[in-house]
């Protein structure tokens, strides 16, 4: 492992995780000021919503629609920026703070490296929620939100005929983008019943009328889906998936069963919040679940040098985690006295319009995609919850009657051992447990935030 | 309010087991633990048990490690002790006994084992030094680096998350009362005993006993100052590494004579790597170490930790590291277990130090021995009286 030596001065001014809407914009809003380190994942910027195909295949039309216009913009922009070392391709598995810097733990296809910065913003987007219902482990089950990110980046269909269920109206918007894809839709159903998704939007008609277009393309969806037949269905709580070995089929309830073989699960989304965690920074729960990290009104997270910005700070969709982005973008020159209050808070004003109307668009789609509870509607006993370590349902029932400490069914079950460290079942066995909870009660997150080879982290 | 005989502080192993043992024996015992069972060191150790010296204490000299040699006498119990509760307690404790060894890869490091295993072979335990190549045959992942290794037999490892979790069921069973999410917070004494305030939520519970265990792990400095006595433990973060699951690769429990290093493979599959690497405790509010949240990882400790066990056992350079974590134990000034009657505070008694994973199942016998009254000289040379002088102004009645 390369390390900056301790007194050496940090490589960077800023580094910044995560290269979607918000890490992009923080790094506009710094107009070329300072040296900027941004680390993401995927080899190319763009984050979830412009997931870019990979440089050798280009695909002609990718990514078109009015919405993702001027996201596309900003994204050229970003990429034109001199100031700007772009490190795809490279997961942050850790950070920690000394001395008035950050160090950055990484690991990349060239092992693990270290990269330092007096500041880190912290802009790692959203994962889907994975609500456990029987089947949902079998091969060929996959997330809506992993459904649409391979369309976007392969411009393939993972699958000939899919099935969508969930509660999160994305999942329209995708059944349609498999549809243009090639693919067959064998059916698309919502848990609620079609009357609570309209309630829910109508008692928050502000924001139903301020982001009508976003409600419309939605409803577009579902009438083009309609359209070609593709069955709709809702109030359908009882999911569950069947097959040997496979996905064959969704079956809601006892009497409809629909063929496929791949089914997509959308129940919404959750902020990453390992990182964050792990560096001790301030979370509170995120409905439908995690942990959104706390920040004051310029971004700033609980310890000193480190912001946040976007779905880190709980989902919001891509405009509001620009905003955020641009924000965090000016505190980070506010604090470098690059700026003055008086010129930030002048250019965060629009910002900040943007993103409180942003804003009640998200809390509308929070809650019209809410699927309630985990606890109040419990798969089958034997449905398993920690697919990393098999723990099932009942398992978990049985260590919470003898202790209702998160830690201890932990230490007695191994829900949460694996390789995804609690990221998919802390929720659901939190919401077992009684709500509410605190970060203190729950897992604690620790290195690394993904698996990493040891011998990458040796020293030699 | 009734008095009880014997309130333990603390539900980790120690506490566990030696409630157990003391209502096995008639005891009325309550348990007053301020998270959960298994939420301190008990739950996050390595699971290894160790029966050979270990390298820490052979690293200060040769008289310190006279002196913690003594500890030889107790880890040949705690070999008894360990293949009982394989009998007693069931298959869940994933007691695995298939043999240990401490690797040298150097000159001088095989000398150092020459000299412990000559120490070891006096206090009674059957180690044998053994070349690389036999060590090889052993345990096949080792590497051509390992020159030599002392091996015992009966070395091995179990399960932290079942065994304290075992004692404390079968204690309940037996009648022991436990509190938990309920923490010490006052003392005061009278004829009889003592008499101990316990905050749990928001409600203070007075219990009367006649005598007190403290076996708060790291916290029992802390719990002596409420007794007004000095307890010379001091807590100490450790470093500790688990890879995601893997085919079966390794048997036996592998340490290093030379370097910080303990390495298995647990009976799910991870492997599991630690050995002693330091993590850093934080502060609380008033600059102390605060006992209560997790201490920080240090990358050095990390990397070196893993760059040992990669040399040694290669194998594991290949699997994915999926977690690693701090964890808080106690060591005493001396090395040596703290464990028995305080001088000072008659019917207080304390057990705490050392690899108390290894030795608590033990340390529970004798001292429920010791507490109930009982001839139990195994203990005498563990005892706080050694420390005596840290007390001559300490102790007496409390309020
Ligand atoms: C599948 C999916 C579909 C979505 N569809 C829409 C949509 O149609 N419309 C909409 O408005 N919103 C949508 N969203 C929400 C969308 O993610 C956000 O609106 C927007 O992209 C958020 O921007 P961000 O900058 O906060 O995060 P992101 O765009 O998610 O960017 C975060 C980046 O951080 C990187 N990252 C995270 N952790 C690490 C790490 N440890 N190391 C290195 N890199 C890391 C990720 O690779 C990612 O590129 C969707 C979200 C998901 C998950
Ligand atoms: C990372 C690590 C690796 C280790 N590896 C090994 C190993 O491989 N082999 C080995 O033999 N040993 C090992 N050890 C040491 C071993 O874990 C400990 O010696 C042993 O678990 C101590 O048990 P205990 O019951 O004394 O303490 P603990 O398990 O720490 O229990 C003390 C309990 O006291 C409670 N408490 C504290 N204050 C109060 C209060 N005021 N009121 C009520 N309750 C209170 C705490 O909540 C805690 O549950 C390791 C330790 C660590 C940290």
């Amino acid at each position: 492992m390369s390390s900056s030596l301790s007194g050496a001065s940090p490589d960077y001014d800023l580094a910044v995780i995560g290269a979607g809407p918000a890490g992009q914009a923080a790094c506009l809003s710094l107009n070329g000021a300072l040296r900027i380190a941004v680390i993401d994942e995927q080899a190319r910027p763009g984050g979830q919503i412009l997931r870019q195909p990979p440089r050798a295949f280009s695909v002609a039309d990718w990514m078109t629609g009015r919405a993702y216009r001027g996201l596309k913009a900003r994204l050229a922009a970003f990429e034109a920026l001199s100031n700007v070392d772009f490190m795809g391709g490279r997961s942050v598995l850790g950070l920690r703070e000394a001395g008035g810097a950050w160090t950055l733990t990484l690991s990349g296809p060239s092992g693990v490296e270290e990269v330092s910065a007096r500041r880190v913003l912290i802009a790692g987007g959203c994962y889907d929620l994975a609500v456990p219902i029987p089947g949902w482990t079998l091969p060929g089950v996959m997330s809506a939100g992993g459904t649409q990110a391979f369309i976007k980046s392969q411009q393939l269909v993972p699958g000939k005929r899919l099935a969508f269920a969930g509660s999160h109206p994305l999942q329209l918007l995708v059944a349609e983008q498999a549809l243009e894809a090639g693919g067959e839709v064998a059916v698309v159903a919502f848990i609620q019943p079609f009357s609570t998704l309209v309630w829910r939007a109508i008692t928050r008609p502000w924001a139903a009328l301020t982001h009508g277009a976003v409600l419309l393309s939605a409803l577009g969806s579902a009438w083009r889906l309609f359209r070609a037949g593709v069955p709709l269905r809702f109030g359908r709580p009882a999911l569950s998936v069947e097959g040997q070995g496979r996905v064959s089929a969704l079956r809601l309830g006892q009497t409809e069963r629909f063929e496929c073989d791949a089914a997509a699960l959308c129940f919404g989304f959750m902020p990453q919040a390992d990182l964050p965690r792990a560096a001790g920074l301030q979370v509170t729960p995120a409905r439908p679940g995690g942990w959104k990290t706390n920040h004051d009104e310029w971004m700033r997270a609980s310890r000193r040098g480190a912001y946040v910005a976007g779905e880190t700070t709980g989902v919001k969709g891509a405009e509001a985690a620009s905003a955020e982005g641009a924000l965090a973008g000016l505190a980070v020159a506010l604090d470098e006295g690059l700026i003055d209050q008086d010129e930030a808070r002048r250019r965060a004003r629009p910002w900040r319009k943007a993103r409180e109307a942003a804003m009640w668009f998200s809390a509308l789609l929070e809650a019209v995609a809410d699927p309630g509870p985990f606890s109040a509607r419990l798969p089958d006993a034997d449905t398993i919850i920690c697919r990393c370590e098999d723990v099932v349902l009942a398992d978990l029932q049985a260590a919470l009657a003898r202790c209702d400490e998160v830690g201890s069914v932990k230490l007695a079950t191994r829900c949460g051992m694996g390789a995804c460290q609690g990221r998919n079942c802390e929720h659901s066995l939190l919401s077992l447990a009684g709500e509410p909870h605190s970060e203190r009660s729950a897992f604690t997150a620790r290195f690394p935030a993904r698996p990493v080879r040891i011998g990458d982290l040796a020293a030699r | 309010m009734e008095r009880l005989d014997v309130v333990v502080i603390g539900g980790g192993l120690v506490g566990a087991a030696t409630a157990f043992r003391l209502a096995q024996a008639g005891a009325s015992v309550a348990v007053v633990e301020a998270g959960y069972p298994n939420i301190g060191a008990s739950g996050a150790n390595a699971g290894s048990l160790h029966f050979q010296l270990e390298r820490r204490f052979l690293e200060n000299g040769e008289a310190l490690a006279d002196q913690a040699a003594q500890v030889l006498s107790l880890n040949r119990l705690a070999i008894e002790e360990w293949r009982r509760l394989d009998a007693e307690m069931g298959p869940d404790l994933h007691i695995h006994m298939r043999g240990g060894l401490m690797v040298a890869e150097t000159a001088d490091q095989v000398r150092t084992l020459e000299r412990k295993v000559a120490r070891e072979v006096e206090g009674g335990l059957d180690t044998r030094l053994i070349d690389g190549a036999e060590a090889r045959i052993i345990a096949p992942g080792l590497s051509e680096a390992v020159t030599a290794a002392a091996y015992l037999a009966s070395e091995g490892h179990a399960d932290p998350k079942a065994l304290t979790p075992a004692f404390m069921t079968r204690a309940q069973t037996a009648g022991v009362q436990l509190l938990q999410g309920a923490r010490l917070t006052a003392v005061g004494s009278d004829a009889q005993g003592y008499r101990l305030t316990v905050r749990r939520g928001e409600a203070d519970i007075e219990l009367a006993t006649r005598k007190v265990l403290i076996a708060a792990g790291a916290w029992t400095g802390r719990i002596g100052e409420l007794f007004n006595l000095h307890l010379p433990i001091y807590p100490v973060a450790l470093l500790m590494n688990v890879t995601e699951r893997a085919p079966p690769m390794l048997e036996q429990l592998i340490q290093h004579v030379g370097q910080r290093l303990s390495m298995k493979q647990a009976h799910a599959g991870n492997m599991l790597i630690g050995g002693g690497w330091p993590s850093r405790m934080r502060l609380d509010a008033t600059g102390r170490f605060d006992l209560d949240r997790s201490a920080e990882l240090l990358t050095p400790s990390l990397a070196g930790n893993l760059g040992v066990a990669s040399r040694i056992f290669p194998p594991v350079a290949e699997l994915n590291l999926i977690r690693s974590w701090t964890g808080i134990t106690a060591i005493t000034a001396d090395q040596t277990p703290l464990v028995g009657e305080v001088p000072q505070a008659p019917g207080v008694y304390v057990a705490a130090g050392g690899s108390a994973f290894t030795l608590g199942p033990v340390f529970a016998r004798l001292l429920a021995r010791l507490i109930l009254d009982e001839r139990e000289d195994r203990l005498s040379i563990f005892s706080p009286a050694r420390f005596g002088h840290l007390n001559s102004f300490m102790g007496g009645r409390l309020a």
